[in-house]
């Protein structure tokens, strides 16, 4: 008598012990939750710890210029350079793990056109600056305010609280900046963008032991 | 308690993978079975009998669309599929004593 085995039995995952089953879901959540998480905590993480090394060896370079004269020549590779690498690591992740997947987390191309122009308006106040003879290497947070409100608007919009915080933390960040000084607000960004990456890296990776 | 009291749909390794990495999806999302079969590591049949399964209980909803000469699947876990592992690690933890 031919037999076609059920895919569904044993032999092919079928019942199995409550304690195996419990093993099984937790092992598989985490490793779905990980796999589709477009923000790592390696990755937030790995981002602080480098903007810290970035923004805090301009402070460093900075801190005894009198009268300050802004970043040196030196100094511009080195931030150019990480600005590169941490949009092109961001990219590169998000891509991998959204690969396949639609629905309502995917930023609409409205909310795409937000956050970008949230960037074009701070380079604009940063030309507006410079025509008035304030240079950006006096105000160097300035560009962190507008993209970070923007950010936190479009993920309150999206309910996305974390995203949210992050964003106006990121917007704070480019506040108390102002207040620091001109070479007080490369250390400024540097630990504040710091606490606020690794904060990120802590609560995602909490989010996921959840 | 007993594991009869567990939903035999859920209650089966493969099928439990599935739904657990649906359900790791924020709700309304859905996953391409490309992607699917990528991260659970069946071969496309045992997947499609598997999927069938779900999608007759109405657990997950299935929708091909085309793109030209492209035609692609995407698998998402229903409200009802989402309640339904709720209740399934619900009785896993009761009969686990809260383990």
């Amino acid at each position: 008598m031919n037999h076609t085995p059920d895919p569904t039995t044993a032999e092919n995952g079928g019942p199995f012990d409550p304690k195996q089953a419990a093993a099984l879901l937790d092992q598989t959540t985490q490793q779905a939750r990980r796999k589709l998480q477009a923000t790592p905590p390696w990755l937030l993480a790995t981002r602080g710890v480098l903007v810290l090394a970035a923004c805090g060896g301009i402070w460093l370079s900075v801190r005894g210029q009198h009268p300050y004269r802004g970043p040196t020549a030196a100094d511009i590779p080195v931030l150019v350079s990480f600005i590169v690498i941490n949009f092109a690591a961001t990219v590169a992740v998000a891509r991998r793990a959204t690969a396949g997947v639609s629905g309502k987390s995917r930023l609409s191309p409205a909310q795409i056109t937000v956050a970008a122009l949230a960037w074009v308006a701070a380079a604009a106040v940063l030309a507006v600056l410079a025509a008035a003879g304030v240079s950006y290497g006096h105000y160097p947070t300035t560009v962190l305010i507008i993209p970070g409100v923007a950010w936190a608007a479009i993920t309150a919009a999206r309910a996305e609280w974390r995203r949210c915080v992050m964003g106006l933390a990121v917007a704070v960040v480019g506040a108390v900046g102002l207040l620091a000084g001109p070479a007080g607000a490369w250390a400024v960004a540097g630990i504040g963008l710091c606490i606020v990456l690794v904060g990120a890296a802590a609560a995602v990776a909490w989010q996921q032991r959840a | 308690m007993t594991t009869e009291e567990l939903d035999p749909l859920i209650h089966v390794p493969t099928r439990l993978k599935i739904v657990a990495t649906l359900a790791a999806l924020p709700e309304g999302d859905a996953l391409t079975f490309t992607r699917l079969q990528d991260m659970i590591g069946l071969t496309p049949g045992n997947l499609i009998i598997h999927l069938r399964k779900l999608e007759e209980a109405d657990y997950v909803s299935s929708e091909k669309s085309r793109n030209g000469a492209v035609s692609m699947t995407t698998v998402a876990l229903t409200s009802h599929g989402r309640a339904a592992l709720d209740a399934y690690t619900q009785a896993l933890r009761g009969l686990l004593g809260g383990l």
